[in-house]
């Protein structure tokens, strides 16, 4: 009569790696069960054979091999779907007698096994600041994590969730300072999902986002540290998930998509200066092309005279109607983007040179566009890569179709009436259960501290009040005692 | 009290401010002139600040029968005049916010036709707007409250005024009191419409949360209304003789007609574009409380009844068709708001308190007996 999990690790041992051996030590026999390509050998060899040739006493059963072996994470099992989870997991099971159930489990993956030591923010840079980004590996992921918040209070929380994948997912917040219904809602949001394979928190993110049919993100993404130990220490709750080098954090409201780390590294007045260029960005990005085709469409005495020749002239060799200019030069663009990100890094800059100087004044040369459409399409392209945030820089582009299409049909009333749709859109979104665009409704005139500019640190030292922290203060500042503010000299 | 509103749909109490701020901004501030210089002549800023400040004693009127604890309309009417009649006199209402909605919807569309799009159809247009309408009021009560929350984002228009002051006579005010004390309450009355919109606060009332201690936003709202209005008329008194003033139909649009900057003219365009902002809370609020009132009076859901109310719009939109229709709409509508406002919710007002203190009166005596 054989034992079940005799016959569950005959089934899996169909599989090429899962080795099944038998090592004598002394006069015992011990059968090691495991997948070759999970373990870390150097474990198995150093810290579990070694020790069990140098033992002198007795060994009458697993419980005496327990005591033999200084790893933490042995356990003495004998349930066949724990000992098949924890095999697949990187365990090994060793057993004296294979016609039993009871074995012993012990823990010896190997973290570092396909997986980058270190992380450059490549995606997110900032030219001041730490260069440290999260890695695929969840257990750097949060040893980066706690090595930079060092409280008690950080709590991480696990799940497994895919039926296939087995992946790990971490929600990790600090108590006492976030609120815990994010907690709760994004604890029992993972553990309502049934899904095969989590590749990436991205994904995650559209499976528990608050609304999956928006273009906007509901949840930051960051492969920075920085950035998401901050949205911690606001009082967000962060979700890692094991494989993904990003961190999503929620719940975001609109305008932390605009914020960069760099933002506080730099001296209040810049941080503020560049920001507000950053809106202007965004502004210029979503409306100028749309502007161009309605005021060449429909409502050309909107130009003053003086300018209005310059432009007619520029496009006086066009044959198209402006709708059909701007759409061209759009894709032009978009096509230079898309190329350039599927292509390796040397490769796509010889293609945005060839794409952009090239293709731009043949474009011009050809009368397919005006020149004036030229400057505006590249400016605002450039424009929307001033977001931060990848995914909030994709939103960006794309709002700008639709509003071209509106801006052709009825002009300034078109561009108008997608503002207005994007803005009643925005109005409905929740972030976690959280309104999206908070500081403007519900107004919360504490919270322009910090959206529009960023101000002081003097003004700076409570949490933001959206994501409705347990306790408001951050810090306090305290003015340098040897800077005397009398200007007497005295 | 029944139908308690939940406490997350409620928005802040100072949001008011806002919501009374809105509609009265889109009232016809491109065209109130020439409706109230009819009797007061120059003088007819005294007549805007006479309703101005007699609508205080209203806001406070609304307040002191809605509040403790709080209620609409509806609770009053069922409260005052039973559970039948009461119903009755509410579904009356409902007609009411639904005029309102057409007019200050077909006049925006007007405004599109004559300024920027001739040839556009009426349909077209009344289309497009009811397809928004639906996305916003579908969205409930706090997206209709953040919408009206942005005609903020209107008020830097205001500094445009300079243009026309600079252009400006002051000597076309003098002089001053010329008219008799009747001739300014005539012109009250008939610029009393500027301020309509701020009934609408009968119904959603509930919604704001502890409405009392925010009652200073109500006032504020209607303070910062009045004011604006009577810059407007000042200036527009200042900048047009008043014999154009009778021949002109959109004052304001025409004002800033003069604006002109090194890259952009025609500024009236940015004013009719940018109205759009006032005008999709001008209408989305009335709408949206006649669903209200339908679901609590007729039990129909929203998700009925906001189709069907969107519908009857269009229609109604397309059947008032030319400037004659939408002038007898207008000076009909000028007709019943005022008289709603000024006198309906006084004697609801008057009632109420009666009711109240007969009630008491009771009560005190089957204590005391």
């Amino acid at each position: 009569m054989l034992s079940h999990v005799h016959k569950a690790l005959k089934e899996i041992s169909k599989s090429n790696d899962f080795l099944q051996t038998t090592i004598d030590i002394k006069d015992i026999r011990l059968h090691f069960s495991y997948y070759k390509t999970l373990i870390s050998h150097e474990q198995f060899h150093h810290d579990l054979l070694s020790f069990f040739q140098l033992s002198n006493g007795e060994i009458e059963n697993v419980h005496d091999l327990k005591a033999l072996i200084p790893i933490e994470g042995i356990k003495v099992l004998s349930n066949v779907e724990e000992i098949v989870q924890s095999l697949a997991h990187g365990s090994i099971f060793i057993q004296m007698d294979p016609s039993l159930d009871e074995g012993l489990l012990v823990d010896i993956a190997d973290l570092k096994l396909g997986h980058r030591g270190y992380n450059d923010t490549e995606n997110e840079y900032s030219v001041i600041g730490p260069k440290v980004g999260f890695v695929e590996n969840i257990d750097i992921n949060l040893s980066l994590l706690r090595r930079g918040l060092v409280t008690e209070k950080l709590i991480f929380e696990q799940h497994i969730i895919g039926s296939l994948s087995k992946t790990r997912i971490v929600i990790a917040y600090l108590e006492d300072i976030t609120n815990p219904q994010h907690v709760n809602t994004a604890r029992q949001r993972l553990l309502d999902l049934e899904f095969d394979v989590l590749f990436e928190t991205s994904l995650l993110e559209q499976l528990i986002t608050d609304n999956s049919n928006s273009p906007f993100p509901l949840f930051m993404s960051s492969e920075r540290l920085d950035r998401v130990m901050y949205s911690m220490l606001n009082g967000e709750v962060a979700l890692l998930c094991d494989g993904s080098p990003i961190v999503i954090t929620a719940p975001v409201n609109l305008f932390s998509f605009i914020i960069s780390p760099e933002d506080y590294y730099l001296p209040w007045i810049m941080g503020s200066f560049f920001r507000l260029i950053r809106y202007f960005g965004i502004a210029f990005s979503i409306l100028a092309t749309s502007f161009y085709v309605a005021i060449l469409t429909f409502h050309y005495t909107v130009i003053p005279r003086d300018l209005l020749g310059p432009i007619i002239e520029s496009r006086s060799n066009v044959p198209f109607p402006p709708l059909l200019e701007v759409l061209f030069l759009e894709i032009t663009i978009e096509l230079l983007r898309e190329a350039g990100s599927r292509l390796p890094t040397k490769v796509s800059q010889t293609l945005g040179i060839v794409g952009g100087i090239i293709l731009g004044q043949a474009a011009v040369q050809a009368a397919l566009t005006s020149n004036i459409l030229l400057i505006i399409v590249s400016l605002s392209a450039l424009a929307s890569f001033t977001t931060p945030i990848f995914k909030m820089s994709n939103t960006i582009r794309f709002l700008r179709f639709p509003l071209i299409v509106l801006a052709s049909l009825w002009g300034g009333l078109g561009i108008m009436i997608g503002l207005m749709l994007i803005l009643g859109h925005l109005l409905r979104l929740k972030s976690l259960g959280s309104p999206y665009i908070v500081p403007l409704f519900p107004f919360r005139h504490k919270s322009f501290n910090d959206s529009f500019i960023r101000s002081s640190f003097t003004f700076l030292s409570h949490r933001l009040s959206f994501t409705r922290p347990l306790s408001k203060k951050r810090f306090t500042v305290q003015k340098n005692k040897d800077i005397g503010d009398d200007y007497n000299n005295e | 009290m029944q139908n308690q509103v939940k406490e997350n749909y409620t928005i802040s109490g100072y949001f008011v401010f806002f919501l009374i701020g809105a509609p009265q901004a889109a009232a016809g501030i491109l065209n109130f002139q020439s409706h109230v210089l009819r009797d007061a002549g120059q003088d007819s800023w005294i007549s805007i600040i006479l309703v101005g400040l007699s609508l205080h004693l209203i806001i406070w009127m609304i307040y002191k029968m809605l509040g403790n604890p709080a209620k609409d309309v509806i609770d009053l009417h069922r409260l005052i005049f039973g559970k039948l009649m009461g119903n009755a006199i509410s579904l009356l209402l409902v007609g009411y916010y639904f005029i309102m909605a057409l007019f200050y919807f077909r006049a925006y569309i007007e405004i599109i036709q004559v300024w920027v799009f001739p040839t556009v159809r009426t349909w077209a247009m009344a289309g497009l707007l009811i397809c928004m309408i639906y996305y916003v009021v579908s969205g409930g009560f706090r997206v209709v409250a953040g919408f009206s929350f942005f005609y903020m984002a209107l008020i830097p228009l205001l500094f445009l005024l300079y243009f026309p002051i600079r252009q400006g006579n002051i000597h076309q005010l003098l002089p001053v009191l010329n008219h008799s004390f009747l001739d300014l309450l005539k012109g009250a009355k008939s610029s009393s419409f500027i301020f309509f919109g701020l009934e609408a606060l009968l119904i959603y009332f509930p919604f704001l949360k502890s409405p009392e201690k925010n009652v200073k936003w109500a006032h504020f709202a209607l303070l910062f209304t009045t004011l604006k209005y009577t810059a407007m008329i000042i200036v527009t008194l200042m900048y047009f003789s008043q014999g154009l003033l009778k021949h002109t139909l959109w004052p304001t649009l025409a004002m800033s007609k003069i604006i002109e900057l090194s890259f952009v003219a025609r500024f009236e365009y940015f004013y009719i574009f940018m109205w759009l902002l006032v005008i999709i809370p001008t209408v989305c609020i009335p709408i949206w409380c006649c669903t209200r009132m339908m679901k609590r009076v007729a039990a129909l859901q929203p998700r009925l009844s906001l189709p069907f109310i969107l519908a009857a719009l269009f229609i109604a939109a397309l059947t008032v068709n030319e400037r004659i229709q939408i002038d007898v709409l207008e000076k009909y509508i000028n007709e019943i708001g005022f008289y709603f406002i000024f006198a309906y919710i006084p004697l609801l007002f008057i009632i109420n308190t009666v009711a109240l203190k007969l009630k008491s009166n009771v009560d005190k005596s089957f204590k005391d007996g």
